[in-house]
């Protein structure tokens, strides 16, 4: 996770699609460019009491001067989409973070997506880029029926012949069902695939997928931002340049120890942020638990006010 | 024969008459964007009113230090404008609102006030520390900012004497 801006952003337009749809769609008081998301982005919306909800963007991934997202309201939820449904109208305004991509678009020649219901939202923005760039892919999109479908019409027109429905009711005609294994055995080598939708639609997707190449299947997982169930154990530093083993207390930080053993180190926020600390290992299984490093950073190096080892972990000190 | 140089520097004050105030930011959290606001409630050994680190919710509120307002050169933004010193690929444009400082000021030599008293309005700030570039800021922005802001990236300072500030207030050395 990298810090993001948040904006105290304005309700522009809240419009339902669907019974239980609500599309929003969010505009910066003062700046006319927002941070550009990419397709597949979502934003945090940080809602009244301290919750903070992960929503995937789902307006044109080109216009950089709205946000959209769409909300389902869950009733059995833990309540942020009721609000976000009574509360959030026209002239509100919602602290909303910068765009961040953990469902990214792959490089690739072809591109196939399974979407179940409301977890359509991070795939319309992917489908209209690719279509944009004339890039092949095909769009399998699973509802209860059309009426509760969302962005059907849109999808429609964005993907033509390229989106194969199935709606479980569906008038006079048979229920159609997404077998995934059949159509993940069907695509051609070198195509990537995507799914996002319900648990039970995931879940037979993963399946399906099991003796893929990881790269080329891709899942949207929407991950809590602060694990609060992590609990701290014990590890030992080892010095490259010496040798020489520092036992870590679960209830104090690398930094801490390694500072009292009179190395210096130089740190800042020490807790995670600003980056200050990092430092290069060359052996062992970091637990990284800071907010700066990116994944590739995180190969080589790790964050010693927060980020804690399995067991043991050799610095390059 | 440095030693006596040093003393004689030390002894003869930085010749500086004043500058101005020109904007004036607050956050309401760590991570918010900075608002603009025409005047500002600074409260003694606390804070800018409604900003994080008043409220002791700023990235850095944990730690002790001197925080209770910041302040920024407007030089340093028109030198990163033009790539001065040429560090990166080009120039890089920042707005007031974006470098996370409360106050942006013109024609006041900030590295020259560590340890000192100085007015903005009818506030006295105390001069605490110079503020040092964090990779926060980078990943906030998405900047390359690290390197260009190094020993230029604002003073850190305890108030003193609160007051309300405004923006267009003149900043001014205190003899002490």
């Amino acid at each position: 996770m990298t810090a993001r801006i948040i904006m105290k952003m304005a309700v522009a337009d809240t419009r339902a699609i669907t019974d239980s749809v609500r599309v929003i769609t969010l505009r910066h008081p003062r700046r006319a460019h927002l941070p550009k998301p990419t397709p597949g982005s979502h934003v945090d919306l940080h809602l009244p009491g301290g919750q903070i909800r992960q929503y995937s963007l789902c307006g044109d991934p080109d216009d950089d001067t709205v946000y959209q997202i769409a909300v389902k309201r869950e009733d059995d939820g833990r309540g942020a989409s009721r609000w976000i449904h009574d509360n959030l109208t026209a002239g509100g305004v919602i602290p909303v973070s910068a765009p961040r991509n953990n469902f990214p678009l792959a490089q690739a020649e072809r591109h196939v997506f399974v979407a179940g219901g409301i977890g359509i939202t991070p795939i319309l923005p992917m489908t209209r880029h690719l279509a944009r760039h004339n890039i092949p892919f095909e769009l399998h999109y699973c509802a209860h029926a059309a009426r509760d479908a969302p962005f059907l019409p849109a999808l429609r027109e964005v993907c033509g012949p390229r989106l194969s429905t199935y709606f479980s009711i569906a008038g006079d005609r048979p229920p159609a069902r997404l077998d995934v294994e059949t159509l993940l055995k069907s695509v051609t080598p070198g195509t990537h695939v995507y799914c996002c939708g319900p648990q039970r639609l995931t879940q037979a997707f993963r399946a399906a997928a099991n003796n893929w190449p990881e790269s080329y299947v891709h899942c949207e997982v929407f991950k809590p931002t602060l694990d609060e169930n992590f609990v701290a154990e014990p590890f030992d530093v080892k010095l490259a340049s010496t040798g020489e083993v520092l036992r870590i207390p679960a209830n104090k930080s690398a930094l801490d120890v390694l500072r009292a053993h009179g190395v210096g180190l130089p740190s800042s926020c020490e807790f995670g942020i600003c980056g200050s600390c990092a430092c290069r290992y060359v052996d062992g299984t970091v637990i990284h638990r800071d907010s700066v490093l990116d994944i590739t950073a995180r190969q080589e190096q790790m964050i010693l006010c927060v980020s804690r080892a399995r067991v043991s972990v050799t610095l390059d000190l | 024969m440095l030693e006596t140089r040093l003393a004689e520097r030390s002894a003869s004050p930085t010749k500086w008459s004043g500058g101005r105030l020109l904007h004036i930011h607050i956050a309401p959290a760590a991570s918010f964007e900075m608002e603009e606001i025409e005047e500002a409630n600074f409260i003694a050994g606390r804070g800018i009113e409604g900003d994080r680190y008043f409220l002791g919710t700023g990235t850095y509120s944990p730690k002790p230090d001197y925080r209770e307002v910041t302040l920024f050169e407007i030089e340093t933004l028109e030198a990163l404008a033009r790539n001065d010193p040429p560090l990166q690929s080009g120039p890089i444009m920042l707005a007031p609102e974006d470098h996370r400082r409360n106050l942006t000021v013109r024609g006041v030599p900030l590295n020259h006030l560590v340890g000192k008293r100085f007015r903005v309005g009818q506030a006295v700030l105390y001069g605490g520390r110079l503020n040092f570039p964090c990779r926060y800021i980078e990943e906030l922005l998405g900047l390359p900012l690290y390197l260009p802001l190094y020993n230029r990236s604002g003073l850190n300072c305890r108030i003193e004497k609160g007051a309300v500030v405004r923006r267009g207030d003149p900043v001014e050395p205190l003899d002490d």
